[in-house]
This record gives structure tokens, C-alpha cells and sequence, in this order.
């Protein structure tokens, strides 16, 4: 066996371009992604802060006055103007607005400063603010006649938005968009109470789109791209230990080394332990280089790598019986296809649905379970686990299933495997 | 010591080899000829244990191989048509790894490297990537893999194709020590037929999945002992005086080959005078005639009314 493994490394290591493949193009792709699309993950939170300027052109104040005037001449009964009257006061858009930015979540994100317009317009243009709120004049008269009595076509903000800053832009957009929604629904439902002689207090707004994995550990891009990158071209090891397979049939080495009367099963075996082996080094390679280069993993955290050396060997024996399925298939076949179709494909679309590409939380839940069972997906989640509760425990169900696939994968390869290959 | 008795394979209903008998004894160099297609490498696949016979047996000191492959395996060295070695590693490497897979280790398995590396004469340049070498060194190697378990029957299927003239005449000259002085059984199958006159004491013919002759150089001479071959050249092709030539009475096997054409006469025959004649009506210009006895070329042709390289 020790004679398989250590031709197979050198016959590896010695093939430039499959080097090339399996530790330069995953360091080049965590790069490209890391930093790309670093917004998108939640520990990455803190690129999207932002600075908005406010350009307050309304008056509250007088707004309210003014909407209690109409009150006066809307002919409604005294019970119901001073019902509609208190919630104008409590949910005055502008307000509530101010209110949402400042507090909470939003707060961390938001930073908001009242501007003249002029000077927000500068401040944008100098790229010191991302947006530009502008509550239009008369906005408080305005929303709360259409919100409470279904007068008048309400009161829009305005919107200004850079080009440079095209995330947190459209995040904050997002939040308005979404505070006017559940102002407008929440107003709706107020009225109809007061209508009924029932006072609401004021509105309880969730506004915003953050989604907190859990309260433990924020993964930040890189380490998010490291793992889900590293697990994707795990996979192309197999693919590439299936095509030497197919090389060592076409050119009869195969037929070399069953003329030896060594057992077929030790072929297979050595391919799985080569594969194994292989996909191990490669992932510590591209944790260990990653977190030098990018500062992706603390080095000196001795907690966090037993875990990540557990999670990358489950894995790794994962895909070892992943290569000696594609082996047994290529000699059973004596084509290259198995392996071709698996590398142009089927890597892609298991590392899509693991979540190589993005995480899958914001897929369907179908997609999400079918994600979870690809090897690929499952140690992805695992990493993800340890990284942000640092415990073996909630591990194991994630590693019971790689072990589980490779188990079936290792099952279906040997019966596959043409054990005699000969006479 | 070795042979097969009524060996047989059938492909998806298609028969490559049917009926085929041979036989090796110890110390015998044997060459098997025929054309592309005729079931050489079929029969040597089944004779090296790598294919299982549809039916017939292949018998080693007597006892079949077909169900115990392991004792064939321990005695055989097969040198195949193709490059069996790993490109990526240097010759050294390589023969490591067929040495360890025959269970060769330590200082045994050093010897025996140096042993085949001096045999092809790579000693110098065992420690070069084996994708760098030129063809003839390659095929050297690859003798030398089938040489590390010191064989008692080697196989040896095409091993000098596409090779430069002085490899060639190295392993020519290797195979003839392995099998002269060392005592060597050597199964030789080549398209060279000059190779197989050099090498082998006995020669079967195999055409359309049969052994179609068989027996030393000089019997199968024999059988086209009463006739010569009569080789033709001229300034340039004629085929309206090749087709009367074909139509004379007593020409066999004509052949238009290049420029020249290749035929068989009886042995006396007075067909040349005429085919003179003819060669002047048609103004074809004759520019050599040689008549010479039949060689193995000739006797291949005759037998399967084919060149040994169509």
C-alpha cells in the first residue's frame, strides 16, 4: 500500500497544473470572494456601516397642529378625535423615524446627521454620507392625514443615493422601504381602532434586513470563502485521482500492476488513502495559508484547530471514498467520462448547494437540506458550527452524515470495482 | 513449459480468436506474426492471464493458469505494445514501484533496479523523469519493469515500434542475450519481420483470429521453396502494364508497391522474357529486376494475402 501511496503523490505533485488547480485556484477565488462579496455575510457587518444625511424641510410641530385642525372639521365624534389625535402624536412618521435609526441594530449601522440640503449634497458628493433623507415639507401633515383618515395621497421621502457605495445604498433603501410598509400597515390598523373607539399604543417597528446566525461567533467572508472554497476543490481531488485511474488503464499500467497478483482491492484501497491523504494536506494548506495571508484563522488559538483537523480528516476519509468510486466506475468503464462529468458538473452544483458560492440561508429550505447532504455542504456547516460555538457536541450531527455518505460511497465502489480485472 | 490448447474469445458475439494452439519450450524465443486485427495481442492478453479465454486453457509446466492466475503471474514478464510507466516519475521511480509491487524491498529491490538499468543501459540517466527521455529510452524502461522480477517467460508484444534505428538495435541485441545466454523464454511478436528472422527459432502465423502456419524460419521457407520472388522497379507507376502483368500465367501475389511490383514465379520460369515485352509495349522504362529466394515476407504474404504492416 505504502508503494500506491507514495506513487500517487509524486505522479500528483509532480503534474503542474493539477497543483495549480487545487491549491492556486482556491487561494485566487478566496481572494476574488472574500473581499467581494464580504458584505454579504454577517460577521462582515462592519463594511456595511453607514453615514446618511437627514434634510429635515418638514416641521413636525405645526404638522400635528394642523392635522388636529382638520380633526376639528373632519365631523367626527369628540371620542374619536382625541383617540386619533394621540395616535398622531405617538406615530408621527418623522418621529418614529428618527427613532428606528437611532436605536437598536440600526443604530450600529446608521449614523444619521441633520444637514441643510445644500450641504448634504456636498457631503455626498465628497462620498462623507451614503444618502441623502430628505422629509419633504408638510410630510408629517401629510402622512398622518392619509395614514389615520384616508385623506390625500400621503407624503413620500426623498431619496438620494451615491454610486459608490452601491451596497449600503441599497440596504438603506431596503430599511426605508420597509419602514413604510409597516408604518403603513400598522397606521391602517390604528385607524380602523380608533374608528372603533380603541387606542393602540405606538407601533412596534422590526425594521431592517439583519439576520443574526447566532449570537455566538460571526463568520466574516474570508473565513467563510476559505472553508467554502477549500471544500469545493476538496472535491476536484477525487475527480483528479478518477483520471489518473483512467490514464493508468489506458496506457496497461493498470494491466502492469494486476500482472504483479497483487489484489485489486489494495488498487482501490491506495486510491482512497491517496485521495484522503491528499485532501487533508490541501485543506491545510489553503486554512494555514489562508490565515497567514489573509488573517482569515487565529495560528495561535490552539482550541479552534482540533476541531477544524477533526472536521477536515471526516472529511477528508469522505473524500477518499468519493475517489474510489470514481476509480471503480473508470475501470469498470474504461472511459473518462465518470470523471469528466463529475469535475465539469457535479463539483459545481454540490459546491452551489453547499454553499461554496454564498450561504444557502436565503435559499429554499428544500435546497437547504439537499445542500446539508452533500459532503461538500455538510462539512461546510460543520466548520461553521465550530467556528461559532467552539464545541464538538452540535458537530456531530453534520459528521454523522459525511460518514454516512462515505460509507455508502465506499459500499458502492467496491461493488463496482471489477475485483478480478482479469483471468 | 508453456502452452495453449484450443484457445478461444468471442467479443459480443464476434470471434477474435478461435482454435488457437501454441506452444513455448524453456529457453525458446518464439515469434508470433499477423496483421493488424488478426488476435496477437487477444492471444498474448489470455496467455498472460489479463483476459479470460471463452474457452480453452492455457497450461504452465502442465498445470491451467485460467484458474489460478497467481502461479503464471510469478514466472511472466510482459513488455506491452504501449508505454506502461508513469510519465511524471523518473525511470528510477518507476522501477521502485513494479519492484514493490512484487514484493521486492531493501537491498533486494536496489539491486534488482540496477540489474535491469544496467540490462537497457540507463544506469546514467535513471534518475531523469521518464517523460523527457526519447522513445527508445522508453521503451527500454519499459522492458526493464517487466525485468524486475527476474521472469522465467517474458512477452513481448511490438516492443520496438516507432523507435530510432540504434534503440532498436539495442533491444534486438538485449532480447537476444535474454534469451541465449540467460536461458529466456521469449514470445516475440513484431511487424518487423527481419526482427522476428533474427530472433526467433520458431515463428506462428496468425491471420483472422487462427494460427494459419507455424514452425522453424526454414520450414515455413519451405513452403514457398519451388517458387522466387521477382521484384520490379520502374521509373514510375504503370497500371495498364501491371494489370497484363497480373493476367500472365504463372505470376502470384503481384503487388504494386511504390513504383515497383512484387511478384511470385515458379522457381525456372520463362515469364520474365515476356514480361519484358510487355514492359515494352506499355514504354514502361524498367530500372531494376532482383529475383531472389522467398523470405518470411514472402511466405507471410503468401499465407494471408497480406503485407505484414497493412
Amino acid at each position: 500500500m505504502g508503494a500506491f501511496l507514495k506513487k500517487d503523490v509524486l505522479v500528483l505533485l509532480r503534474d503542474r497544473t493539477e497543483v495549480a488547480v487545487l491549491l492556486g485556484m482556491p487561494f485566487i477565488l478566496i481572494a476574488i470572494l472574500g473581499f467581494a462579496l464580504g458584505g454579504l455575510i454577517g460577521g462582515d457587518t462592519e463594511v456595511l456601516k453607514m453615514q446618511v444625511a437627514i434634510v429635515q424641510e418638514d416641521d413636525e410641530k405645526q404638522g400635528i397642529e394642523q392635522f388636529a385642525a382638520a380633526l376639528n372639521n373632519s365631523g367626527m365624534s369628540a371620542e374619536q378625535e382625541t383617540a386619533l389625535l394621540a395616535v398622531a402624536k405617538e406615530t408621527s412618521p418623522s418621529t418614529l423615524l428618527r427613532g428606528i435609526l437611532a436605536d437598536g441594530n440600526l443604530g450600529e449601522l446608521v449614523t444619521t446627521e441633520e444637514m441643510e440640503a445644500t450641504a448634504a449634497e456636498e457631503a455626498l458628493k465628497d462620498e462623507k454620507v451614503v444618502a441623502i433623507l430628505t422629509l419633504p415639507e408638510n410630510f408629517t401633515l401629510d402622512a398622518l392625514r392619509n395614514m389615520l383618515l384616508g385623506i390625500g395621497t400621503g407624503s413620500e421621502l426623498q431619496l438620494t443615493i451615491s454610486d459608490y457605495a452601491a451596497t449600503q445604498s441599497d440596504v438603506f433603501r431596503n430599511i426605508l422601504d420597509e419602514f413604510a410598509w409597516s408604518l403603513s400597515f400598522e397606521s391602517t390598523v390604528s385607524r380602523m381602532a380608533a374608528e372603533e373607539g380603541k387606542v393602540y399604543g405606538a407601533p412596534n417597528f422590526e425594521v431592517g434586513g439583519i439576520e443574526a446566525v447566532s449570537a455566538a461567533n460571526p463568520i466574516n467572508s474570508m473565513q467563510y470563502y476559505t472553508i467554502g472554497m477549500a471544500v469545493m476543490f476538496s472535491l476536484f481531488v477525487a475527480g483528479t485521482i478518477g483520471s489518473k485511474a483512467f490514464v493508468e488503464r489506458q496506457q496497461f499500467v493498470f494491466d502492469r500492476i494486476l500482472l504483479s497478483d497483487r489484489n485489486p482491492l489494495v488498487y482501490l484501497g491506495s486510491k482512497a488513502i491517496t485521495a484522503a491523504a491528499i485532501t487533508f494536506c490541501q485543506l491545510a494548506i489553503l486554512f494555514v495559508f489562508s490565515s497567514l495571508i489573509f488573517q482569515t484563522f487565529d495560528l495561535t488559538n490552539l482550541k479552534l484547530w482540533p476541531g477544524i483537523a477533526l472536521i477536515a480528516a471526516v472529511f477528508a476519509i469522505c473524500v477518499g471514498t468519493l475517489a474510489s468510486l470514481l476509480t471503480a466506475l473508470t475501470i469498470r468503464l474504461n472511459n473518462e467520462t465518470v470523471n469528466s462529468v463529475f469535475s465539469g458538473s457535479l463539483v459545481i452544483l454540490f459546491a452551489f448547494l453547499g454553499g461554496s458560492f454564498m450561504p444557502t440561508e436565503g435559499m429554499p429550505v428544500f435546497i437547504r437540506e439537499v445542500g446539508d447532504w452533500t459532503p461538500n455542504g455538510a462539512a461546510l456547516t460543520a466548520f461553521l458550527i465550530w467556528l461559532q460555538e467552539m464545541e464538538i457536541k452540535p458537530l456531530w450531527g453534520m459528521l454523522n452524515r459525511v460518514l454516512a455518505t462515505s460509507a455508502l460511497l465506499l459500499l458502492l465502489s467496491l461493488l463496482l470495482f471489477p475485483r478480478k480485472g482479469a483471468a | 513449459m508453456l502452452e495453449t490448447e484450443e484457445l478461444k474469445k468471442v467479443f459480443k458475439g464476434k470471434i477474435a480468436v478461435e482454435g488457437a494452439n501454441l506452444y513455448l519450450d524453456k529457453g525458446e524465443s518464439v515469434g508470433l506474426l499477423g496483421p493488424n486485427g488478426a488476435g496477437k495481442s487477444t492471444t498474448i492478453s489470455m496467455i498472460s492471464t489479463l483476459l479470460k479465454p471463452s474457452s480453452g486453457d492455457v497450461r504452465l509446466y502442465g498445470k491451467s493458469v485460467i484458474k489460478n492466475p497467481g502461479k503464471m503471474r510469478q514466472v511472466l514478464g510482459v513488455v506491452p505494445q504501449e508505454i506502461a510507466l508513469y510519465g511524471e516519475l523518473t525511470a528510477y521511480e518507476n522501477l521502485k514501484f513494479f519492484g514493490r509491487i512484487y514484493g521486492l524491498s531493501g537491498k533486494d529491490l536496489e539491486i534488482s533496479i540496477q540489474r535491469v538499468l544496467e540490462l537497457v543501459g540507463l544506469v546514467d540517466r535513471q534518475k531523469e523523469i521518464v517523460k523527457t527521455y526519447s522513445g527508445g529510452m522508453k521503451r527500454r524502461v519499459n522492458i526493464a519493469a517487466a525485468m524486475m522480477h527476474e521472469p522465467e517467460v517474458i512477452i513481448m508484444d511490438e516492443p520496438t515500434v516507432g523507435i530510432d534505428p540504434q534503440s532498436r538495435s539495442h533491444i534486438l541485441e538485449m532480447v537476444r542475450q535474454l534469451n541465449q545466454e540467460k536461458g529466456l523464454t521469449v514470445l516475440y511478436t513484431s511487424h518487423y519481420m527481419e526482427e522476428v528472422e533474427r530472433l526467433c527459432d520458431r515463428v506462428y502465423v496468425m491471420d483472422h483470429g487462427r494460427i494459419i502456419a507455424s514452425g522453424t524460419k526454414e520450414e515455413l521457407k519451405s513452403i514457398l521453396s519451388s517458387e522466387e520472388t521477382v521484384w520490379m522497379e520502374l521509373d514510375r507507376p504503370y497500371p495498364e502494364f501491371f494489370k497484363e502483368l497480373q493476367s500472365f500465367d504463372g505470376i502470384r501475389q503481384a503487388a504494386e508497391i511504390g513504383k515497383g511490383i512484387n511478384f511470385i514465379v515458379p522457381k525456372g520460369s520463362r515469364v520474365l522474357g515476356n514480361l519484358f515485352q510487355a514492359a515494352e509495349r506499355h514504354r514502361a522504362q524498367i530500372v531494376n529486376v532482383t529475383v531472389q529466394t522467398p523470405t518470411l515476407e514472402d511466405v507471410f504474404l503468401h499465407l494471408t494475402g497480406r503485407k505484414l504492416r497493412d
